[in-house]
């Protein structure tokens, strides 16, 4: 006997969730564009997709957000934080991969120095998952070692049910259990069976890969040159990564106001470790490349203990040349010993 | 022995007799029906070539690759008519030196390769004089005449609808042959001109930017628009821009190696509507 959801009872859940003060974000398709906003009925979700274009990470960690508020004055500076609003918010229908990714960017937000920006969405986010029962030749969250049906970052996971008409409900953590609770009456009891979660082949062996990449004779291979020939140095591959979470910090005003920003930044661009002296220790394509996969399958894990990387394929779907981590690390796990 | 199989082994002939040291060309992608950009330096690796209804990416973007044509060796590459055109613009404007360009040059229709008489940018003259005289694509047309329709608010809407959609990757820039500059205005950061945020304001900031410099320069490859991760339509720019200077000046860019720039020179007889 297990908790279910049924789908013609979802509006129920987000009648009850608003009223309990929660704003709904689901998979919608607006303007041309998937992604996750804010939505009233169940009939704005795009369920079905296998992955939004944009990821969720969109919505911790802004492409551009407004840090704080300054007047520079004769001898003192007045400066105003803006710390993101508090309400509380349901993700609903989040991808495992997705959902990943928040946590494999947690640690880092919280080092050295906590991020309140990121911590204080975190804290007033509740993360319901559903998992996976259909891919497409992009995904690739089992060579990652994830699955489409992975725990990590979900408050709550959702198993479609055999029948198509609802979900089976587990809730994984305190966030996951308190959500559960305006729509207790709303779920039932039942013995429906799970529809299996869909077979995601490994594309390339991540352990190799990490060997490779710890070996310092690697860094300087003739590899990253061959690899990369092709790569435009667009950002579209970092700013649609789950994971990716670099940034720059730029005044935008006048000489005595403004507002200090965060913006996102990427490794792929020529501007992104460019020195005021000129100097550009990353000055072709290819190191740029071949920081992005260090950083994601050598240095993070390093820190972390995790790679960066959740293996939701958007680098390689989105890529105007078809390029993305799974061919060079396919490579990778191809060379030979 | 069909097209790609013929252009294969020119090709290989070409590096085998140093004529070119690089061709650069379309190989198979990661699935069924992607093509990728492949870089071919020598006369075996010819066999990854692969030429189809698929192979639409313009690759002349290539050609700006700093240092690539330095040594004054010379590249040969796949290109469509607007491939073409794109490295007479690049020629007219001093970027390429055409004489180090061979061209395997071809046309898709309806799914299908077709050849093209050529390997010189100058070759291809009469098909580019055809394109032009059959005119702008008629799709393009109709989907700009729908915004054209709308009030000059709503049309405010519209664009400003799909710039917040718009996160800066710069694809559209990085894709582009015309994009060339080595340090773009929005990158200049001393001082910064034009806001790195992607807000909404500094967006259209982008986008306008983009739009101006690509006037009368556009060919119409729809390489930014197929780029585009948010699905922008910039396609719908791109023709409003070419139909502009098409309609005023009856300028149809990249229609040779020595064509002035549109906004860079004058006639007597150059309207002067604008002047109020």
């Amino acid at each position: 006997m297990t908790r279910i959801l049924l789908k013609n009872r979802l509006d129920d859940c987000i009648v009850a969730w608003r009223s309990a003060g929660f704003s709904v974000l689901a998979p919608v398709k607006r303007s041309d564009l998937s992604r996750f906003d804010e939505v009233e009925s169940s009939a704005e979700m795009a369920l079905d997709l296998v992955l939004t274009e944009r990821t969720i990470k969109d919505h911790f960690f802004p492409q551009t957000e407004p840090l704080i508020k300054y007047r520079i004055k004769k001898h003192e500076i007045d400066s105003q934080e803006m710390l993101p609003p508090d309400g509380k918010r349901v993700f609903f229908g989040v991808r495992p991969c997705d959902a990943s990714g928040l946590a494999i960017d947690d640690p880092l937000f919280g080092w050295d120095y906590k991020d309140e920006y990121w911590f204080k969405r975190r804290d007033n986010a509740v993360i319901v998952t559903i998992a996976c029962t259909a891919s497409d030749d992009f995904c690739m969250c089992t060579s990652v070692k994830l699955a489409p049906d992975s725990a990590k970052g979900s408050d709550v996971l959702l198993r479609p049910l055999q029948g198509g008409n609802g979900w089976q409900v587990e809730a994984l953590s305190d966030r996951g259990n308190a959500l559960l609770e305006p729509i207790s009456s709303i779920l039932q009891d039942s013995t429906d069976a799970p529809a299996p979660t869909v077979s995601v082949p490994v594309r390339f062996d991540v352990d190799k890969v990490m060997e490779w990449l710890a070996d310092p004779a690697s860094f300087e291979s003739h590899f990253w040159k061959e690899i990369s020939l092709r790569c435009i140095g667009c950002g579209s591959c970092t700013f649609l990564c789950p994971t990716c979470h670099c940034f720059d910090i730029q005044d935008e005003g006048d000489t005595y106001t403004g507002i200090r920003r965060k913006n996102w930044d990427s490794c792929s661009f020529a501007m992104f470790t460019m020195h005021t002296s000129g100097h550009n220790p990353r000055n072709t394509q290819s190191t740029r490349w071949r920081q992005r996969i260090m950083h994601k399958f050598n240095y993070y894990r390093g820190k972390f203990g995790v790679n960066s990387c959740s293996g939701c394929g958007r680098c390689t779907r989105q890529c105007p040349v078809d390029m993305g981590i799974t061919e060079t690390l396919q490579a990778i796990t191809n060379l030979p010993k | 022995m069909g097209l790609q199989e013929q252009y294969r082994s020119e090709a290989a002939g070409l590096l085998s007799s140093g004529a070119v040291k690089l061709v650069i060309g379309y190989s198979a992608g990661s699935t069924p029906d992607r093509r990728r950009p492949v870089f071919v330096r020598t006369p075996e690796e010819a066999e990854r070539l692969v030429l189809d209804g698929a192979c639409v990416a313009n690759l002349s973007t290539y050609l700006v690759t700093e240092g690539l044509l330095s040594d004054g060796k010379s590249v040969a590459l796949f290109l469509k008519p607007d491939g073409v055109r794109s490295v007479n613009i690049l020629a007219a404007e001093a970027q390429v030196n055409p004489e180090q360009v061979v061209i395997f040059g071809f046309e898709i229709e309806n799914g299908q390769v077709k050849p093209l008489e050529g390997r010189k940018a100058s070759d291809f003259t009469p098909v580019i004089e055809a394109a032009k005289t059959a005119g702008l694509s008629p799709e393009l047309q109709k989907e700009s005449e729908r915004l054209d329709q709308m009030s000059a608010s709503e049309r405010f809407e519209f664009w400003k609808e799909q710039f917040a959609k718009c996160i800066k990757c710069y694809a559209c820039r990085q894709v582009c042959p015309m994009c060339y500059c080595r340090r773009c205005i929005v990158d200049v950061n001393q001082p910064q001109w034009v806001n790195t945020s992607s807000h909404t304001l500094g967006n259209f900031e982008w986008n306008i930017v983009r739009a101006f410099h690509l006037a009368g320069r556009c060919v119409a490859c729809g390489g930014c628009d197929r780029s585009c991760p948010v699905n922008i339509p910039l396609r719908l720019i791109n023709h409003r821009m070419a139909k502009e200077v098409l309609d005023a000046f009856d300028y149809y860019a990249g229609e040779s190696t020595d064509q002035k720039p549109v906004l860079a020179t004058f006639r007597q007889d150059d309207p002067e509507t604008f002047i109020l």
